[in-house]
Formats: structure tokens, C-alpha cells, sequence
């Protein structure tokens, strides 16, 4: 083999020219065939199902840190965001009646 | 590789990417793997062949992958150089990828291991013969949030706030109410259009999975949402009958979607 053509016509699965991160970070970390035999198998008396099990752990920290986790702090579509979007308004809303209950007595007490 | 030495630099490991099923000489030469100390390689196992890699064992423990994944231009560095091998592999012969940081002690390990799973390589390559993945994103158009702007909300006189008109505590009210009613109808709608696309994309694909939506930040662009991120197995002739179905819900529900492929199947590999 002298050169570098990879002819990606012979099958079709070659993998998108242009792939983003996300794309190829939640494929290659836990999609796959695992297989079972290897957590048998321990590296340095590491058991491999313990990197596999970290691993899996810090790629949802890392699908985190690249930004996966809309759901958690959009509004419009995530309940729990929502609910902290209500808890906002219940909270500006309190404020308001705080601040108008003040003016209100404030008025009451020059008016005597 | 021979007895295992007490020091671990001294130490090798096998590094498996893929496994595929072929006796033509794969075009792994340029393809540089995880590691530069030695070549990525075939290992034949029965009538198997694993694309593998001898790496210092050092280098691939579970502390070093540790620090490699809290290092994000680390970590892409290795999925890419993964993704790569195993994507040129398939280039030329269908696929089984196995996941990132797939170690063995060496080459003995690695066969025994892998020629246990032989079975379930073959269930799997028969699944994916002819066939390729397809990634199929949505996203809902951003609405930029208009704030509403009235000389009640407005603090451009903090030393005398302007007295509310009468009613004006329940007109703010029915506003919020209007806002969140509206944001409820968006939220509902891109979810339909996600369903409606999954369900159509679905009548073409052999089987589909869907993955976890990726935030503003993945998606490269905060104006707009993803409200689906799934992924297809679709029969190599009916590639192009993807394409132009994607073509046609764009048109028909105004929706952003995304098509992406074909990959290696990744996702269908394993149990689906």
C-alpha cells in the first residue's frame, strides 16, 4: 500500500468528511460492541470494566461540559428549567408586592 | 511482546479499534491510531480480523484516562484518532467498532477474548451488512425573548417609582400567563415536529435509537434548540430515499433538520 486512498465507495459506512465532536464523542465512548470477555482481563490489575465504568461516568461529565445539558436550563423545553423559570416569577413577583406594600404604607402613614 | 515485566513503562498492551470480516490487506497505512509507537495492525482471529494497535501500557491506565478525559482537546484528539482507524477500515470492508479504550495484556489476551465474542461479531456484521447509520437532528428556531417592556418594569427612576395604575398587578399577570402559554404551545410544536419526523425517518430506516439532544454549546449555534438527536440504520440502497425524505419535511414542517452520514453503525452494533 503506497498511497492513501481510502476509496470510500467499496461500503458506505466511511463516516461523515465533517463530523463535530458530539457527533463522534457519544458514538465512539458507549456505542460499540462491548465485549465481555475483556472486563475478565485485567491491565496492571486494573480491571478494565473499572476504566470502562469511569469512563462512562466522566463522558457524561464531558458531554456536560461540551454543552449537552440543554434540557437543564431551557425553558421551553425542559419542566425542570421551567419550574425554575416559575419559581423566578413567583420570586420577582414577591418582590413587587414587597416593594408596593411598603408604598402603600409609606403613603398611609403621610396622609395622617 | 513477551513475560510481563514488574515495571510498567516496560509494559505493552493491545489497543483493539474494530473487528471486520476480511482477507484483503486493509488500508491502514497513514492511519496512525491512539499511539505512534507502533502501527495500527490486523490480528486474525478464526475467520475474523481485529484492527489492533500495541501501545504502551503506561499510557492507557485508568489514571491516565482520567486526566485524558477532564482534557477536552485530549479526549477528541483520541476519539478522532479512534473514529479514523475505525472509519478507514470500513472504508473497505462492513464494521464492528469496538469503544474507545477497548485494552488487552497483548496479542494472546486480545484473541482469547475476542474469538470468545466471535459469535456475537458475526449476529453483528450480518445486521449491519449492506447498511449504514444515519445521524437525523431537529432543531427548533429560537425565539428571541422579547421582553416586554412597560413603565412598571422599567427602573429609570428608582427615587420615585411611577404610582401602578389600578389593575396593572393583574395586566402584569395575565402577560406572564400569556408568555408562559406561549412558550408551552413552542415547547409542544417542536416536540410534535420531532415525533412526526422520527416516525416518518422510522418507515425508511431498518431500526433507529435515539440520543441524547446536545446543548447550544455542541450544537455550535444558542439560537436555536435541538429537540431531536436520533440515529438510523438504513440499507445502503435506500440512502438516497433518506435524503429526499429529509428534503421533504424540511419543506413540509418549516423545521431545521440535520442529516448526518453515513457512519460506521456504531449504534447497532451492541444490543439494540
Amino acid at each position: 500500500m503506497t498511497d492513501l486512498d481510502f476509496r470510500q465507495g467499496g461500503y458506505p459506512a466511511a463516516g461523515p468528511q465533517t463530523t463535530n465532536l458530539a457527533d463522534i464523542l457519544e458514538r465512539v465512548l458507549d456505542k460499540g460492541i462491548v465485549i465481555a470477555g475483556d472486563i475478565k482481563i485485567d491491565l496492571l490489575d486494573i480491571e478494565l470494566l473499572t476504566i470502562r465504568l469511569r469512563l462512562f461516568v466522566a463522558s457524561v461529565d464531558t458531554a456536560k461540559k461540551a454543552g449537552i445539558d440543554w434540557w437543564e436550563t431551557d425553558p421551553a423545553l425542559s419542566s425542570h428549567a421551567a419550574r425554575n423559570a416559575l419559581e423566578d416569577e413567583n420570586r420577582e413577583l414577591r418582590a413587587r408586592l414587597d416593594a408596593l406594600e411598603a408604598k402603600s404604607e409609606d403613603m398611609s402613614t403621610s396622609e395622617k | 511482546m513477551t513475560e510481563r515485566s514488574p515495571r510498567a513503562s516496560d509494559t505493552n498492551a493491545m489497543y483493539v479499534y474494530a473487528v471486520c470480516r476480511t482477507e484483503d490487506r486493509l488500508p491502514l497505512d497513514g492511519v496512525p491510531g491512539v499511539s505512534r509507537d507502533a502501527p495500527v495492525r490486523p490480528l486474525s482471529f478464526g475467520a475474523l480480523t481485529a484492527i489492533v494497535q500495541t501501545v504502551r501500557a503506561a499510557e492507557f491506565t485508568d489514571e491516565a484516562w482520567q486526566d485524558r478525559l477532564a482534557d477536552e482537546p485530549e479526549l477528541e484528539r483520541y476519539a478522532r484518532a479512534h473514529h479514523e482507524v475505525v472509519s478507514a477500515v470500513a472504508a473497505h470492508a462492513p464494521t464492528v467498532p469496538l469503544p474507545l479504550a477497548t485494552l488487552y495484556h497483548g496479542e494472546d489476551s486480545a484473541r482469547l477474548a475476542l474469538t470468545k465474542e466471535s459469535a456475537r461479531f458475526h449476529t453483528a456484521l450480518k445486521r449491519i451488512a449492506r447498511h449504514a447509520e444515519w445521524g437525523v437532528k431537529v432543531y427548533a428556531a429560537h425565539v428571541p425573548q422579547k421582553r416586554e417592556s412597560s413603565p412598571a418594569e422599567e427602573p429609570n427612576a428608582p427615587a420615585a417609582p411611577p404610582r401602578p395604575a389600578p389593575g396593572a398587578g393583574r395586566a402584569y399577570l395575565d402577560r406572564k400567563r400569556n408568555l408562559q402559554a406561549r412558550r408551552e404551545q413552542r415547547q409542544e410544536d417542536s416536540l410534535r415536529v420531532a415525533e412526526a419526523v422520527d416516525a416518518d425517518m422510522n418507515r425508511i430506516a431498518t431500526a433507529s435509537r435515539r440520543l441524547r439532544t446536545h446543548g447550544p454549546a455542541a450544537a455550535g449555534d444558542d439560537r436555536r434548540t435541538q429537540v431531536l438527536n436520533a440515529t438510523y440504520l438504513v440499507a445502503e440502497h435506500r440512502a438516497a430515499e433518506l435524503a429526499l425524505l429529509a428534503q421533504t419535511l424540511r419543506e413540509r414542517t418549516g423545521a431545521q433538520i440535520e442529516l448526518s452520514g453515513p457512519w460506521v453503525p456504531y449504534s447497532f452494533v451492541g444490543e439494540v
